[in-house]
């Protein structure tokens, strides 16, 4: 994914209350374009709040929400073309066929007549909608209709990009794909991403923020350098044979074969595998360990005090 | 295009590919060309004997006009069962948020969804008073006072729909909206029943209540101050809806 760019979306102590509630508390965010934000949290921790008052839909009760330096709430129409948003239940007036709310969808977006009809093609196109186009989606599939929820969220190319559980009703190729679609988006725009699927974080996102109880306790960045490696390997080996090669930072031992490794922040994974191979260790499998962050996302979920955000 | 003519049409398209609003159109239109034929033929024994007397009174006195007013007292019923669902079917439905987050303003959400269901209650008023005057082939009508009676009736459906989007932008079931606009109507149209009954025709509570304004369009006249009113009303019905939707937006219901 490009480096950042410039701050698209900043939340500024932002706090939201519902039926006397604390539903959020003082949540402090900035995201950049170019950024694939996942947000995590068990169910009641805040998250589709959080969206909802990104997205334009839902007013903090105190702190601000910004996009591109200028208060969302103060002014509510630049949701309108830098917005895209998919709720939880994706909105569809699901009496019209699929092509003809994506065009409503692209109207209501502010697009121009003439630019509609190429918008929804290469929405139709990206969801791999093009064979239900023409359908009601009364009579759709939820994995379908998840994706036409996907579609108008994007049609009008947004800077910021906001999928409250995208995933949702998608069996695991379309889930696979969808991961394909988001880190295609997070190369041109700032998406902010709920989910619960731990995997879809570490294969989409740049960064995690971790919600609980309404507040922030974590928020970090997801960069392979800071990721560790599930390694295998043939040989039975030490910690010292791992710490020999130049890249290790550290390591851990899972079993005989196989190694929790983290490397240094300037070494490349590369670097890594071939100082393994030259050493002949054997390697036979090497990914990404997707552990760490399910230690972190467990050890909070379980967590009754707050913590400090990373 | 507006936003709100663009949401406006939007609904009308949503109207159309539904059975409900055909079934609803084709039950009103049923309904009322049976008591068109029943006062025509009624008409047809009776003017024999009307024939002598001077100044009597013709086609669109006894037919047009009673019919019209008739479909009146049906508005009320139906403008509900047309705009309940404008918002409280979107948030049934959960897909109000698809409106609110595209930064189209809420002012311009309840202008469009009430356009929008106006319109399919001109076209029921224009299909309803299509039938008398094909009469116009065959006798003589007082096109003046139907026009002004088609004016009375589209005003009283624009107030009668600003009540509906009302009553559908508080209520969270469309069938409690429904029920909600029809208690508003109703209450609107009789609050001046008991003045009346005790001989008071010209007090405040007298210009609350719709069929004041109503009835003179009935009769042909098109007073300013009658329009003042459902204009009024419309205005502040729509007010009240769109402070309902600022409302629902800081609230997330």
């Amino acid at each position: 994914m490009t480096a950042p760019a410039h701050t698209i979306l900043a939340l500024q102590q932002v706090s939201r209350s519902l039926a006397g509630r604390a539903v959020v508390r003082g949540l402090n965010l900035e995201l950049a374009g170019g950024e694939v934000l996942g947000l995590l949290g068990v169910n009641g921790a805040g998250k589709t709040t959080s969206l909802r008052m990104i997205a334009g839909v839902l007013a903090p009760t105190s702190g601000s929400v910004r996009l591109g330096g200028e208060d969302l709430y103060e002014q509510p129409e630049l949701a309108r073309r830098r917005i895209g948003y998919l709720p939880e239940t994706p909105p569809l007036h699901a009496e019209l066929s699929t092509e003809e709310f994506l065009a409503f969808c692209a109207r209501l977006r502010g697009l121009a007549r003439s630019a509609v009809a190429p918008a929804v093609a290469r929405a139709l196109e990206r969801c791999e909608l093009g064979d239900v186009r023409r359908r009601p989606m009364a009579q759709l599939s939820k994995g379908y209709r998840q994706r036409v929820g996907l579609a108008q969220a994007i049609l009008h190319e947004p800077e910021l990009i906001v999928l409250d559980e995208p995933a949702s009703g998608l069996d695991p190729v379309q889930a696979l794909k969808l991961r394909e679609l988001v880190r295609g988006l997070g190369e041109d725009h700032a998406v902010v991403l709920s989910t619960h699927v731990l995997s879809d974080v570490q294969a989409c996102c740049d960064r995690v923020a971790i919600l609980h109880r309404g507040e922030l306790r974590y928020s970090g960045s997801l960069g392979a350098n800071d990721q560790a490696l599930r390694v295998g390997v043939s040989r039975r080996l030490h910690s010292v044979d791992w710490l020999s090669l130049p890249p290790v930072a550290s390591v851990e031992a899972i079993d005989a074969t196989h190694w929790r490794v983290r490397l240094k922040p300037a070494a490349a994974i590369d670097e890594f595998a071939a100082a393994a191979v030259g050493r002949g260790f054997g390697l036979q499998e090497l990914r990404a360990d997707a552990s760490s962050l399910e230690h972190t996302f467990l050890a909070i979920a379980a967590a009754a005090a707050p913590a400090e955000a990373a | 295009m507006s936003v709100a003519g663009l949401i406006a049409r939007h609904e009308g398209r949503r109207l159309l590919v539904q059975p409900f609003a055909w079934t609803l159109a084709a039950i009103v239109v049923a309904l009322m060309a049976w008591q068109f034929l029943l006062s025509l033929q009624g008409f047809l024994q009776l003017a024999p004997k009307l024939g002598g007397i001077k100044d009597a009174p013709g086609v669109t006195d006894l037919v047009v006009i009673p019919l019209l007013r008739s479909f009146g007292n049906l508005l009320v019923l139906l403008v509900p069962l047309i705009t309940m669902r404008t918002l409280a079917g979107e948030r049934r439905a959960q897909t109000l948020p698809l409106l609110l987050a595209s930064g189209v303003g809420n002012a311009r959400i309840v202008l469009g969804k009430y356009v929008g269901a106006l319109g399919f209650a001109l076209v029921l008023i224009l299909l309803v008073a299509s039938m008398p005057l094909a009469l116009g082939f065959g006798a003589p009508l007082d096109v003046g006072r139907i026009a002004a009676a088609v004016l009375g009736l589209s005003f009283f459906a624009a107030a009668l729909t600003a009540i509906g989007i009302l009553a559908s932008a508080w209520a969270a079931q469309p069938a409690l909206a429904a029920a909600a606009a029809l208690a508003i109507a109703s209450l609107l149209a009789v609050v001046d029943a008991g003045a009346r009954l005790q001989g008071i025709s010209n007090a405040g509570i007298n210009y609350l209540a719709l069929p004041t304004h109503l009835e003179p369009f009935f009769r042909g006249l098109v007073a300013s101050v009658d329009i003042v009113y459902f204009v009024l009303l419309v205005a502040v019905a729509l007010a009240l809806a769109t402070r309902r939707l600022d409302a629902l937006r800081s609230r997330a219901d």
